[in-house]
């Protein structure tokens, strides 16, 4: 440690190489993956979010949904993710191609969201999930300033929320989606990974693993 | 190499600490308001965590923000201010000159704190950046690390211009965690912020940064503090001091890789968990000799050996639990449950804040050259901590274990988990309330000291003829 420089230059090249070894590293092996296209439906998966959805995110990521959910279902034997519904198949880095930021995720205190749409037994509504966000339940906090009530004016709005019981508003009011509700509830309803890419497949295959797979 | 430094005088103030007594004592103070504010916040997600309608419908506290506030105060207010204020102490003190470019010093720290300020009330009003641990809006993170290289310029001055030949542990921590943090987080910020890689391999960016955060900044800032004061207040050589130089590179070349331990079984390329298992096993070492080097703490019983036993022992713990939960054997069943938070406490309350707290209390009495005012504040501070860092790892601990068995092991829905939780979480929220009161003390025991020194300051001025007095 005698030597000024090169402890300095010891202590960048220690930094570099684990910088440009995991961060270039992934990136010279995922940054340039594309979409897949399957010629059984004439498609390419994934597609992208519709602009909407897009915005979506956004309005995910500033409100800190990622502390309590993952968008990440992980591969059977691996907790009870399939069990729960929330995959079949485990997600894979093409799905997320698309997401301007991915929202992994690092805490379960609620369920995975990586499938909403697709969410077996049955996928939740766009209503059921404004009512979910507006009035809460016991396990998830209500966010009423995402939502305006207002008196209603002629014709009630169409993205009025649909509620009953205690959380109705009173008669003449109604409870309406401001439009970074409607972009969060869009943005849900649109990440679904059903699509089963080669490299998703569980790897117990009887034909020889594609090299893809091995990714 | 030179043996390290042997014990001082108890009220030992060395003529280097006077010119930087008011900038180390900025940093100082402004690291615990900060600490005294993310422990407010931790309060906040504490019972969000078994009351999620707590504030939830405050906009700029829901769960997610108050988190992010909470870690941002934490890790850049708090952890970085105090760390900082340390490092550049101990490079002063054993650089052998009074540091240098203190104004630098001064206009940083003021930056630094704005700029934080700036930041949370970003993350509050949705401008967050939506990667753990680099929370801070995209717009404040430059004037951040310009601020730092500021903060950081007078400690790698007297560095790079040492008197002595030979060098000590507590320099290499403290000069590599000042000169490291200001690259790795611009490259960060090139790839995460201002040209976005694609995918997941953002994700992988954000959580090498978080690591390395940790290892290469705040940690070895806490350790150049433990190196320092521990044979200052034992008063003798550390035991199995020759392998301290490869203990110090193995954390730093080894120190950034072990993110993969988060992302096991994730849409990442699989030889990033691995390679946290190669790192983790590696930083065994790291530990072993840390463990080695601090064994002494035990013998002894002033508040600031208390303080640095407390973190040694957390800290060799972390250094455990990480390296079990790498396998994935082990990773699939904490991951994703509160285990991981109650680590982290571990890590961070437990390792980090402890280590720079026995630095703080004994850095202070000697940049003011006066003891604490309040002895008995501080010494509250240390059982208050202390107690509330155990209850809030354990009931943690405790809920993560159970919240395993029903979400990785059963169909139980979300509502239920949370109610058979309740009870731990309670305690935890009663231990995040013993670590709010105790930094509640410190700051207090703090303003009154640096008011009394002040004074003092002051009516000597008045003593002295106007022309002595600059």
């Amino acid at each position: 440690m005698k030597n000024r420089p090169l402890f300095l230059l010891g202590l960048f090249l220690a930094v570099l190489t684990s910088w440009a070894g995991f961060v270039l590293g992934s990136h010279g092996q995922l940054g340039s993956l594309t979409p897949f296209f399957d010629e059984a439906d004439g498609q390419s998966h994934p597609a992208r979010l519709p602009g909407l959805a897009a915005r979506g995110q956004l309005v995910y990521a500033d409100l800190g949904c990622a502390a309590c959910h993952t968008q990440q279902v992980r591969r059977p034997g691996f907790g009870n993710d399939q069990a729960r519904g929330w995959g079949e198949r485990q997600s894979v880095a093409r799905d997320y191609i698309f997401h301007a930021q991915p929202q992994l995720g690092a805490s379960r205190l609620g369920p995975d969201l990586m499938n909403l749409a697709g969410r077996k037994p049955q996928a939740p509504s766009a209503d059921d999930l404004h009512r979910l966000l507006y009035t809460g339940s016991a396990a998830h906090p209500a966010f009423p300033f995402l939502y305006e009530t207002r008196e209603i004016a002629g014709e009630s709005s169409r993205h009025a929320v649909r509620l009953t019981g205690a959380a109705a508003p009173k008669a003449g009011s109604e409870v309406v989606a401001t439009e970074r509700a409607q972009t969060l509830v869009a943005y849900l309803l649109n990440v679904n990974s059903g699509f089963e890419y080669p490299e998703a497949r569980p790897l117990p295959a009887k034909s020889p693993a594609s090299p893809e797979a091995k990714k | 190499m030179s043996h390290p430094p042997t014990q001082a005088p108890a009220a030992e103030v060395s003529p280097f600490d006077a010119p930087a007594r008011w900038p180390l004592a900025l940093l100082a103070g402004s690291a615990l308001v900060w600490l005294v504010l993310s422990s407010l916040l931790a309060l906040v997600t504490a019972i969000q965590l078994h009351t999620p309608s707590f504030l939830a419908d405050c906009s700029a506290l829901t769960h997610g923000r108050a988190q992010a506030l909470r870690e941002t105060a934490f890790l850049y207010g708090w952890a970085g201010n105090a760390g900082v204020g340390l490092g550049l102490w101990i490079l002063g003190r054993l650089g052998g000159h009074p540091l240098r470019a203190l104004n630098w010093a001064v206009v940083g720290t003021v930056f630094w704190n704005l700029g934080l300020l700036a930041g949370m009330v970003g993350i509050a009003t949705g401008s967050m950046t939506g990667f753990a641990g680099l929370q801070i809006p995209r717009a404040v993170q430059p004037v951040l690390v310009a601020a730092f290289c500021a903060m950081a310029l007078p400690g790698v001055l007297a560095w790079a211009g040492r008197k002595r030949e030979g060098t000590y542990a507590a320099q290499w921590y403290a000069a590599a965690a000042l000169f490291l943090l200001p690259w790795f987080w611009t490259a960060t910020q090139a790839v995460l912020l201002w040209s976005p890689l694609r995918g997941v391999v953002q994700t992988v960016a954000a959580s090498w940064h978080t690591q390395s955060l940790v290892s290469l900044w705040l940690m070895p800032l806490a350790l150049a503090a433990a190196y320092y004061i521990v044979p200052k207040q034992t008063g003798k050589l550390l035991p199995g001091y020759e392998s301290a130089p490869l203990a110090f590179w193995t954390l730093i070349v080894c120190g950034g890789w072990s993110f993969g331990r988060h992302l096991i079984g994730g849409p990442v390329p699989a030889w990033i968990p691995t390679m946290a298992v190669v790192a983790q096993c590696l930083l065994l070492f790291h530990f072993l000799v840390v463990a080695l080097n601090f064994r002494q703490v035990f013998a002894g019983g002033s508040l600031t050996l208390q303080y640095l036993r407390f973190g040694l022992v957390a800290y060799l713990l972390t250094g455990l639990l990480e390296t079990i939960t790498s396998f994935r054997g082990v990773g699939v069943h904490t991951q994703f449950t509160l285990l991981v938070p109650a680590m982290e406490q571990l890590t961070l309350q437990g390792a980090l804040s402890m280590f720079l707290f026995g630095g703080l209390v004994y850095q202070f009495p000697r940049i003011i050259g006066r003891d604490w005012t309040l002895p008995t504040f501080v010494s509250g501070h240390g059982s208050l901590y202390m107690l509330g860092v155990v209850i809030s790892v354990l009931s943690l601990g405790w809920a993560g274990l159970a919240q395993d068995a029903l979400l990785n092991h059963s169909q139980t829905p979300f509502a239920e988990i949370l109610a058979q939780l309740k009870m731990p979480l309670l305690l935890h929220t009663a231990g995040q309330f013993a670590l709010l009161a105790g930094n509640v003390l410190l700051l207090v025991a703090f303003l009154r000291s640096a008011a009394a020194s002040c004074c003092r300051e002051e009516g000597a001025a008045a003593l002295r003829p106007a022309s002595s007095a600059s």
